[in-house]
C-alpha cells in the first residue's frame, strides 16, 4: 500500500488518468486483434466452431488462401479501387472546394446540398448505381444510347473490369463530398491577407496557390488522404450489395472476401486470416501517416 | 375535474401496463427465427403463432424475420455468442450443418413416442437427420418446375419444352426486343446453386460431380442459353423473386422457379395468363427438392419448442396454413389432402417425385459455392464450360474426399 502511494507521489498521477482510455483500448480494440489473430492461426470452419480445443494449424490458413487466388484478386481490387477512388474524389473534392470557397451568392446553400451524398446510407446508394448500371433497363445504358453513343448496351455489372470500374464511380460519387467539405475547412483557415499580399507583391493566381494555398493546406490534405485511404480501404456495403464479389468473384475486396469466407463458406479462420492482412495493411498506412506528422513537428 | 380525469387515466393506463407486465412474466417465450420475405408468408407464420399461442396459456412465441442473405451469419454469430433464438426455421440443406456444429437439440428421443413421425416423407425427414438422429422437423418442400406465358409461347406458335433442344428454341423464338424467353435465378450463392442442381441431376450425376461429359453437358446448357440471347446476362444479379417480378411484369416468357411465388403471382398479376409444366428433361426427369426445416436449438426451452412444433405439425393446424405458404406438405396424410382443385399446384405435387435433396453434407455451403461459381464462369463466359468444371471437381474433391 505504501508502495502505490509513494509511486503517485513522485507525479506519476497521470497514468492514473490514463487508465480507464487504457482499459477502454485494450477490451474493445486490442482483445479483438489479438482473438482474430489467434483464429487465423486455428482450423475453426463449421464442425470445430463449438468444440473445447481448436486445432492449432499455424501459417497454414494464409498459405491456403495464397494458393487459391481469389485472395491475390481481392488484394490487387482493394489497391485499385483505393488509389482511383481517391485520386478522382480527392482532385474534383478539391475542385469544388476551391469554386465554393470563391464568394458568390447561393455559395453555402449549393455546397450544403452536395453533401448528400454522404448522408445518403451506403445501402441505398449502392442499390441505385446497381439499377442505374443494369444493362437491360439502367438509366446510364439508355441514355447512351438514346444519344447514339453505343449500339447495343454495355454489360455494367457483368463483366469483371466494368464491374470494377462501375463500383469505382459509384464510391467516387460518394466520396467528393467528404474531401470537399475537409478541404473547404481547410481553405478557410488560410488568413485572405496571405493572397493579398501576394497578390501585391505581383504574384498571380497560379503562384499563390502553388506557394501558399497548397502550402497552408498539407496537414488538411495528409489528414483528408489517410481518412480517405483508410474509409475506402475497408469498404464492404457499396461492393455487397452492388455486385457481392461478382461475377465470378472478380470484384472482391478483402472485406467482401473475407465475410464470404467466415458468413458464406463458414471457414472463420480463413475470414479471421483475410481480415488481418486487411488490418495489418492498415496498420501500416497508419504508422506512415503518425510518421509524417511527428517529422513534421520536428521540422517545425 | 379534468385533472381528476387525467389522474384516473394515469392510473387506469398503470394497472394496465403493470397487469400485462405481470402477465407475459408467467409466460415462457419462445423466440423463432426465419428468413421468408414475402409479406404474405410473415402474415401466415404470425397467424400460426397467434393461433399457438390463443391455445394455451403458458408458452408464447415470438417471430423475428432475418434476411436470407444474412441469416446464417446470424446464426454462426449466435452460437459463437451463445444468443440463439429457440427455433429457426432453415433451408433444408444448411440442418446438417448446424446439426454438426452442435446448435441443435438431439430429439431422437422425446419425439420416440409421437406417433405422427411415421407420417413424414423421407426425403424432408433425413433432411433433419445427422449419423441417424433427429435435430428437427420438416416444415414443408417445394420444388422447381417451369412457369411459362400463355400468350407469349402462343404468339411464338410453340408449346411448353418437355427437352432441353426444345427449351432452347422455344427460349429463342419467344425472345423479342425487351423480352427473353428464358429466365432462372443464377446468382453465385445457395439460390443459384439449388437452380443448377436440376440441370446437373437430369445429366444423372450427383450433386458431387460435375467434371465429366455430363456436367459439362450441364454447364454449357446455360451457357448456350445465354450465348442464344434467350437469356440475359442479368440473371448472375437476379434473385428468385426478382425473376418472379420480371416474369409477372412481362420480361420473360419462362422461367424456373418455385410454387412459393404462386400466392404471390396471383395476388400481384392477377389478369397474367400463366401455367407450369414440369422441367424440361435432360437425360431423366430432376428437380430440386427445397423447403424448410424446423430447428430445435439446444438450451433450457428445448420442451416449450416441442410443444410448439406438435402443435404446427399437427394435421388439423397445418391444413390451415400449408397452403397459403404455397409449400408442399412434409406429412402424407396431409399433401394427399392438398390442391385436389388447383391444377399448377398439382403439377408441383407431380414433379416431387423426382426432386432430390441436396447434399447433405456438413460442408455443404463450400460445394455449393464450387458450382454456383463453375455455373457463372460458363454463363458469363470466363472461362469454358470444360475449363469451370475442372476447378469446381477440384474444389469438390478436396472437400469430399476423391473416391
Amino acid at each position: 500500500m505504501n508502495r502505490i502511494r509513494l509511486f503517485f507521489r513522485y507525479g506519476n498521477i497521470g497514468y492514473l488518468f490514463v487508465l480507464p482510455a487504457m482499459l477502454y483500448m485494450l477490451a474493445l480494440v486490442g482483445y479483438p486483434i489479438v482473438s482474430n489473430f489467434i483464429l487465423s492461426v486455428q482450423d475453426v470452419t463449421v464442425t470445430t466452431l463449438n468444440a473445447p480445443v481448436k486445432p492449432f494449424v499455424g501459417l497454414r490458413n494464409y498459405r491456403m488462401l495464397f494458393a487459391d487466388g481469389v485472395l491475390q484478386t481481392s488484394l490487387v481490387n482493394t489497391f485499385v479501387f483505393t488509389c482511383c477512388c481517391i485520386v478522382f474524389q480527392f482532385i474534383i473534392g478539391f475542385a469544388l472546394a476551391l469554386f465554393f470557397n470563391r464568394d458568390f451568392s447561393f455559395a453555402k446553400p449549393i455546397r450544403g446540398l452536395l453533401m448528400i451524398p454522404w448522408m445518403i446510407p451506403m445501402t441505398v446508394t449502392a442499390l441505385m448505381f446497381k439499377f442505374m448500371f443494369s444493362s437491360n433497363v439502367g438509366i446510364i445504358n439508355q441514355f447512351l444510347q438514346s444519344w447514339g453513343m453505343i449500339g447495343q448496351p454495355i454489360e455494367w455489372l457483368l463483366q469483371p473490369q466494368l464491374a470494377m470500374f462501375s463500383l469505382i464511380v459509384a464510391n467516387i460519387w460518394i466520396g467528393i463530398p467528404f474531401n470537399m467539405i475537409l478541404i473547404s475547412t481547410g481553405l478557410t483557415t488560410i488568413p485572405p491577407e496571405l493572397n493579398e499580399a501576394a497578390a501585391i507583391d505581383g504574384a498571380n493566381k497560379r503562384q499563390s496557390f502553388f506557394y501558399i494555398t497548397l502550402p497552408m493546406l498539407k496537414p488538411v490534405i495528409e489528414s483528408v488522404l489517410l481518412l480517405g485511404f483508410i474509409y475506402t480501404f475497408k469498404v464492404f456495403d457499396l461492393v455487397f450489395v452492388m455486385t457481392n464479389g461478382g461475377p465470378v468473384n472478380s470484384t472482391h475486396l478483402l472485406s467482401t472476401y473475407s465475410y464470404k469466407l467466415s458468413f458464406t463458406l463458414f471457414k472463420y479462420s480463413q475470414g479471421a486470416a483475410t481480415a488481418n492482412i486487411l488490418f495489418i495493411i492498415l496498420f501500416a498506412v497508419s504508422v506512415m501517416y503518425l510518421r509524417f506528422v511527428y517529422d513534421d513537428k520536428g521540422a517545425a | 375535474m379534468k385533472k381528476g380525469f387525467r389522474t384516473v387515466c394515469v392510473i387506469l393506463a398503470a394497472c394496465a401496463l403493470f397487469s400485462s407486465g405481470a402477465f407475459a412474466q408467467s409466460k415462457t417465450t419462445v423466440t423463432i427465427w426465419n428468413y421468408w420475405e414475402t409479406p404474405k408468408h410473415q402474415e401466415t407464420l404470425a397467424r400460426v403463432c397467434k393461433d399457438f399461442n390463443d391455445s394455451q396459456g403458458k408458452i408464447e412465441v415470438v417471430t423475428k424475420y432475418i434476411p436470407f442473405a444474412d441469416f446464417k451469419k446470424q446464426l454462426s454469430i449466435g452460437a459463437a455468442a451463445s444468443e440463439l433464438p429457440d427455433i429457426v426455421i432453415i433451408d433444408n440443406p444448411d440442418h446438417a450443418s448446424y446439426s454438426g456444429m452442435g446448435i441443435f437439440a438431439d430429439i431422437t428421443d422425446k419425439m420416440a413416442s409421437w406417433p405422427d413421425l411415421k407420417q413424414y416423407f423421407d426425403g424432408p425427414l433425413n433432411s433433419c437427420k445427422l449419423n441417424g438422429r433427429l435435430y428437427g422437423l420438416p416444415f414443408g418442400s417445394n420444388c422447381l418446375s417451369l412457369f411459362y406465358n400463355e400468350d407469349m409461347l402462343k404468339a411464338a406458335n410453340c408449346q411448353p419444352p418437355k427437352t432441353w433442344d426444345d427449351l432452347k428454341s422455344v427460349a429463342l423464338k419467344t425472345t423479342k426486343g425487351k423480352v427473353h424467353g428464358f429466365g432462372i435465378s443464377s446468382v453465385q450463392n445457395e439460390e443459384g446453386t439449388f437452380g443448377f442442381l436440376c440441370w446437373l441431376w437430369g445429366t444423372g450425376n450427383s450433386s458431387f460431380k460435375i467434371n465429366d461429359a455430363n456436367g459439362i453437358k450441364a454447364l454449357s446448357l446455360v451457357r448456350d442459353l445465354v450465348k442464344s440471347g434467350a437469356m440475359p446476362k442479368e440473371v448472375i444479379n437476379w434473385t428468385q423473386g426478382d425473376t418472379m417480378n420480371q416474369f409477372i411484369s412481362g420480361n420473360l416468357a419462362m422461367m424456373v422457379n418455385g410454387p412459393w411465388q404462386v400466392p404471390t403471382m396471383r395476388e400481384q398479376a392477377p389478369n397474367l395468363k400463366w401455367n407450369v409444366v414440369q422441367l424440361p428433361i435432360g437425360k431423366k426427369a430432376a428437380s430440386d427438392l427445397g423447403g424448410e426445416n424446423f430447428g430445435v436449438v439446444k438450451g433450457d426451452k428445448v420442451d416449450e419448442s416441442l410443444a410448439f412444433l406438435k402443435f404446427v405439425a399437427s394435421p388439423a393446424e397445418m391444413k390451415t396454413y400449408i397452403n397459403d405458404f404455397g409449400y408442399i406438405a412434409s406429412r402424407k396424410d396431409v399433401a394427399a389432402t392438398q390442391f385436389t382443385n388447383d391444377a399448377v399446384m398439382k403439377v408441383f405435387s407431380a414433379q416431387m417425385a423426382s426432386a432430390q435433396p441436396r447434399g447433405p453434407h456438413p460442408r455443404w455451403p463450400e460445394i455449393s459455392d464450387a458450382l454456383s461459381l463453375a455455373m457463372n464462369e460458363s454463363l458469363t463466359g470466363i472461362a469454358t464450360p470444360e475449363a469451370a468444371a475442372a476447378k469446381a471437381q477440384k474444389t469438390i474433391d478436396s472437400i469430399v474426399g476423391t473416391k
